[in-house]
């Protein structure tokens, strides 16, 4: 059972809607939250289709613009970062609007995990076994079912993710650039093992008004305070609103070059080792040197089978200086059987992929 | 001179948050960074957008933003500006400002006002050392840049 707590946050929900109008929802409150005019407030929101790229991203250097435009699906840039995303009606977004300071901690990766484990939580209460990930994912099994990413402005943040009830995974393969051989059984079975859903997990899609009342109420009991449902916006939000749709309902801001559009590339290696076959896709950012994405798979063993997908997102976002680092201090951490197989294989495996220039191609494409 | 493991320096400029820092330069211009309270909030930086050369700034829209993690935010400015140059090393390997805050400055701009007249609502030299103090105390924040 949830207490009763003497402080209040705002609860509303927007139903379905667009991408553009749900990031001028996201400018919105966030600019109203900073200037004080708007309380601490949890968000539901969900997507029409929707390719969405982090706030920091090129749209032709993370998603298959074609694609979208001839199967309607909507491009949009984040307020948020990370990665690029794609989202249907099938998955429940949830945000929180919040100063912080109430949160008792200014460090970025803490107030993601104190958010996510809350989530994480709810999740649970649907009788799955949820769990928080760093550095900013909700697992299940090791397999994603939530991803997550922030703004900041001054004391103010946005913090949002999704729960993914009931997915298309196919059509996101469709859609983003993702390091795996596309259009191949293979790559829908190795984003299977990577991805799951409340409907696969449940073994039915669960009612979502269900799924949110559980991640309120973990949300309330985490953060200490009762959650106040409302129906409308303030007045101040809803002119925000209007602005920041006509200055994002725009190729201007969706389109907007950050970077030079050769600077990402997927590269790829096999390697043959004693304890098999070790297979490599990773999307690489040349310019600054670091790996973005990695997918490992292959005929070894390996137990639990989720160290893989654990390994995978331990090395998201990392330098390639630091790759042999992290990989050698994720074995030391993690309690690991392999047969005929060391860390120096992995090691070798992705060092021989960030070498080989000729599997090299361009994510661009026109 | 350092508070927590946090590096302070006492002839820049800091806001009264000690998120970034200003430098007077011999043109009359400042250059602004990141503090290293601010650097080690936010964690590893892996993205730095600068806006062009030539836009002017009014005071609390940002002269660039910054992306962390999965977090993605303004570095914030406070004065009338226009911007005059990006960092290219800083663009080009973000992480810099991690490792060495107050040499990886972020851009340089040209105050509306002059340097005399924006620098007036800062805090410098041992004002500002003991609110940066106070701060690194009051939330607890260590930096460890020099043991990494």
């Amino acid at each position: 059972m949830s207490e009763t707590h003497t402080r209040h946050w705002r609860l509303i929900d927007t139903g379905v809607l667009r991408a553009a109008q749900n990031f001028a929802y996201n400018r919105a409150l966030l600019e109203c939250h900073q200037e004080n005019r708007s309380p601490n407030t949890l968000r539901f929101l969900r997507f029409k289709p929707s390719a969405l790229i982090g706030f920091h991203q090129d749209v032709r250097q993370e998603i298959y613009l074609d694609y979208c435009l001839e199967n309607g699906i909507d491009v949009q840039r984040r307020l948020t970062g990370g990665g690029a995303l794609y989202f249907d009606e099938g998955v429940l977004g949830w945000e929180l609007y919040l100063d912080k300071k109430s949160l008792g901690t200014a460090q970025m990766p803490l107030i993601a995990e104190k958010i996510c484990t809350a989530v994480a939580s709810g999740l649970s209460q649907l009788g799955v076994d949820a769990r928080f990930r760093p550095r900013n994912d909700i697992e299940i099994h090791g397999k994603k079912i939530s991803g997550t990413g922030g703004a900041f402005d001054g004391d103010s943040i946005l913090y949002q993710g999704t729960v993914l009830v009931d997915f298309d995974i196919e059509k996101m393969l469709n859609v983003l650039h993702i390091p795996v051989e596309k259009w191949s059984d293979k790559a829908i079975n190795s984003a299977r093992e990577r991805i799951t859903t409340l409907k696969e997990e449940m073994e039915h899609a669960p009612q979502l008004e269900e799924v949110k009342e559980q991640i309120a109420r973990s949300i309330g009991d985490a953060f200490q305070v009762d959650l106040n449902k409302e129906d409308d916006l303030l007045e101040a939000e809803k002119t925000l609103y209007e602005q920041a749709l006509n200055e994002i309902d725009s190729p201007d801001w969706i389109y907007q070059h950050n970077r030079p559009r050769d600077d990402s590339s997927i590269k790829e290696s096999i390697t043959k080792t004693p304890g098999g076959l070790i297979r490599i896709g990773m999307s690489v950012d040349k310019n600054r040197s670091h790996l973005k994405q990695i997918w490992i798979t292959g005929d070894f063993f390996i137990k639990p089978r989720r160290v893989v997908l654990d390994l995978e997102a331990a090395l998201k976002d990392t330098p390639l200086s630091e790759m042999e680092t992290t990989v050698r201090n994720f074995f030391n951490r993690n309690h690991v059987e392999m047969l005929q197989l060391k860390p120096e294989d992995f090691i070798s495996a992705i060092k021989k992929a960030m070498s080989d220039d000729t599997v090299t191609h361009q994510k661009v494409t026109s | 001179m350092d508070c927590n493991g946090c590096e302070f320096l006492p002839e820049l400029y800091y806001d009264d948050e000690y998120q970034i820092w200003l430098r007077r330069e011999h043109d009359d211009s400042l250059t602004v960074g990141m503090t290293d309270i601010s650097q080690t909030i936010a964690g590893k930086i892996l993205h730095v957008r600068v806006r062009r050369p030539g836009t002017p700034r009014p005071p609390g829209k940002p002269v660039a933003t910054i992306e962390s993690g999965k977090w993605a935010g303004p570095v914030p400015n406070f004065i009338a500006c226009t911007i005059l140059e990006a960092n290219p090393e800083v663009l080009e390997n973000p992480n810099l400002i991690n490792s060495d805050p107050y040499n990886a400055w972020i851009a340089r701009v040209s105050p509306d006002e002059g340097a005399d007249r924006a620098l007036k609502g800062f805090l410098t030299g041992e004002e500002a050392h003991q609110g940066y103090c106070k701060r690194a105390m009051e939330e607890d924040i260590h930096c460890h840049r020099k043991y990494r």
